[in-house]
């Protein structure tokens, strides 16, 4: 019976998990091998890193049942200060990046205080938000690319702890510690209660503006690590930074098994769901595809992902009332 | 009512204000550089790219109407242009025909859209979004599988470029010619002004779908079909941005997939501006133009002065963060003053 629970409750992480070493098999019997290759298995591991760091800065803001449309345009700004901060000023390594991160904390901590304060939307407040980031991410770098930082950053991205990345076992450390987060600290069970229910939050003692706030800021400090990554593990740094994330954040946590409605986090799925986005990738790599077919595929299962979880929550309500009209 | 009380309502009235406030802007970039009042280089073009987005305000605002958002009005646009690019090149349509093919295509995907959010009771804005990722790469696949390394449909039917070339001085009536800076193209966007304009001020309908997004109890419990309605202004929001993106597509001369790319903010500044609420229940048609030609006035005039794109992208993020902080503030000191009179 517990067995069967289990499975029930982790179906979605269980059949990621499937289609990811089914995926990666079929890859690697095609390809003749050359995945497995030192080369080739470091480079699929290393960039895997930022999708998932950037997938939970987007389920963060998820679980309160909004989304942040700044992902990208906050890791971009926050990247390009770190370079300029290191190429211009000549700050050492570990200030820059830190002023780095803490300025997307910053920056997802306005994002947070703006919702709060005008009562809005969080996408039509990071819409405008994100807008005004992209234009500082210009005015920072420019159309150069900045890449004359001290050569002992990339040497740090190039690191591996037992055959990992060092980068890729830092985004698996955040991961862990926003899984213990949520299950267990009050605060983190708090913004799950605000993005379940608005109105039972706030009649059992939560102040819904708080968690709002704090899963903004949360946002941004975990789009603070995706930018560490970034610059550590990339040749340099120029305005197309970021602009890529949007897709890759929203995926991650969808077809990982979080509802856009809100209240749920799902760590462990969003991880697995961005290996499968990155297999999706490395195939379009393999078979030299268009890189478009990329964002049909993912938004397809985007899609029909929303769709299916939709309908699985209303066969479950349906279910439920039926025992409550029996019973 | 006595005079002062007409004045007041006057100047209370959002549109008076906005309206003051672009052509005070206007003069003033103009005073300052005089290049900026050129009607070939600088008057003519804002217009015309009013007239597109004037056009992409109005589809959000059908969304807006009913208390939803429309992510998708881009992406929307760019598959009618897709489609009627492909009519012209392909089946070598005429103008008229190849647009209706586009604007079929438009509402149809609106259509789809607004039974999805019916069918599934998901939030719009998770399903456009979710819509918006699909269509983003369906729509660079498409391109690039027919049309190869050029990514564009490039065939340009007959009467294309009068539409983005000319303007209402084309026509005289006894020697009394329409001046000069009226581009063609702000035609079907004025033709959508007023039949929006129509749909919501005259009609049942407009009332029921403003109903709907004011109190969506209220109105069921009144008799409304809301599910239809919602269903309606999906497809009315799909049907316009299809228009939108077509005319683009004329403007620039060629269907291309980044078309549409850059209407998410302005389908929000300019109804935004305008004074549409966004929690739906009102509308201002008339005031989307004036906040699309304000933005539009700030962004022309400040890329006159020789400020970059950036300076360009912050200043309107600033502005939309502020039009919407004005509306909640207002909403505070109308509370206060109801709170006052009680």
């Amino acid at each position: 019976m517990n067995f069967k629970l289990f499975f029930k409750h982790r179906a979605t992480e269980l059949s990621l998990s499937i289609i990811f070493v089914v995926g990666f098999v079929l890859l690697v019997a095609t390809s003749g091998g050359v995945l497995l290759t030192r080369q080739s298995l470091q480079g699929f591991l290393t960039y895997l890193a930022v999708p998932i760091v950037i997938g939970m800065a987007q389920m963060v803001v998820l679980a309160i049942g909004q989304m942040n449309l700044a992902v990208g345009a906050m890791g971009g700004v926050s990247a390009a200060m770190m370079a300029v901060l290191m190429a211009d000023h000549h700050l050492p390594i570990w200030l820059a990046l830190l002023i780095g991160f803490l300025s997307a904390t910053a920056m997802g901590a306005l994002n947070g205080a703006l919702v709060v304060i005008t009562q809005l939307n969080g996408f039509i407040i990071t819409l405008g938000t994100m807008t005004i980031l992209l234009g500082f991410q210009y005015r920072l770098v420019r159309t150069f690319t900045v890449d004359s930082y001290p050569k002992s950053l990339p040497d740090f991205g190039n690191k591996s702890i037992l055959g990992f990345p060092l980068i890729l076992v830092i985004a698996f450390a955040t991961s862990v510690l926003l899984s213990l987060f949520f299950s267990r600290t009050m605060a983190g069970r708090r913004i799950l209660a605000t993005g379940g229910n608005q109105i039972a939050a706030r009649l059992s003692g939560i102040s819904n503006g708080r968690s709002v706030f704090l899963a903004h800021t949360l946002s941004g400090s975990l789009v603070g690590i995706a930018a560490i990554i970034t610059i550590s593990s990339l040749p340099g740094i120029n305005r197309s930074i970021g602009g890529d994330w949007m897709l890759a954040s929203f995926a991650a946590p969808i077809i990982g098994g979080v509802l856009m409605a809100g209240g749920t986090v799902a760590v462990f799925g969003t991880v697995v769901a961005a290996g499968v986005v990155r297999l999706v990738d490395i195939a379009r790599a393999q078979y030299s595809l268009d890189p478009s077919i990329v964002s049909l595929t993912v938004g397809i299962v985007v899609l029909s992902t929303v769709a299916l979880s939709e309908w699985r929550r209303r066969r479950s309500q349906r279910a439920l009332e039926g025992k409550k009209v029996s019973g | 009512m006595s005079t002062t009380l007409k004045i007041r309502r006057i100047i209370s009235d959002q549109r008076v204000v906005l309206t003051a406030l672009t052509v005070g802007l206007f003069i003033y970039f103009g005073l300052k550089n005089s290049a900026f009042f050129s009607t070939d280089f600088v008057i003519y073009p804002l217009l015309r790219d009013g007239a597109v987005l004037t056009v992409i305000g109005l589809a959000q605002l059908c969304a807006l109407s009913i208390g939803h958002l429309n992510l998708a009005v881009g992406r929307m646009a760019a598959v009618a242009a897709l489609a009627s690019g492909a009519a012209y090149q392909y089946w070598h349509l005429s103008l008229v025909p190849g647009l209706l093919i586009g604007l079929i295509v438009g509402s149809s995907l609106g259509f789809v859209a607004g039974v999805i959010i019916v069918k599934s009771q998901v939030n719009a804005f998770i399903v456009t979004l979710a819509m918006d990722f699909a269509l983003l790469g369906f729509v660079t696949f498409v391109y690039v599988t027919f049309t190869g390394a050029t990514a564009a449909f490039i065939t340009k039917p007959k009467g294309m470029e009068f539409w983005r070339n000319t303007s209402l001085h084309q026509y005289c009536v006894g020697g009394f010619c329409g001046p000069k800076v009226f581009p063609m193209m702000l035609v079907p966007a004025i033709i959508a002004l007023v039949l929006v304009g129509f749909l919501y001020a005259k009609t049942r309908l407009g009332r029921e779908l403003l109903s709907t997004g004011s109190n969506l109890r209220a109105a069921k419990l009144s008799g409304i079909p809301v599910d239809r309605r919602v269903i309606i202004a999906h497809t009315l929001s799909g049907l316009l941005a299809a228009l939108a993106g077509v005319m683009l597509a004329f403007t620039n001369g060629s269907f291309t997939a980044s078309i549409g790319s850059q209407f998410m903010l302005p389908s929000f500044l300019g109804p935004v501006l305008g004074g549409t609420l966004l929690v739906g229940g009102s509308v201002q048609v008339l005031g989307t133009f004036i906040g699309t030609m304000l933005t539009l006035v700030i962004r022309q005039g400040l890329s006159v002065q020789g400020i970059g794109l950036e300076t360009l992208n912050i200043a309107l993020g600033l502005v939309l963060l502020t039009a919407l902080s004005l509306g909640q503030i207002q909403k505070m000191f109308t509370a206060i003053r109801m709170r006052g009179r009680t």
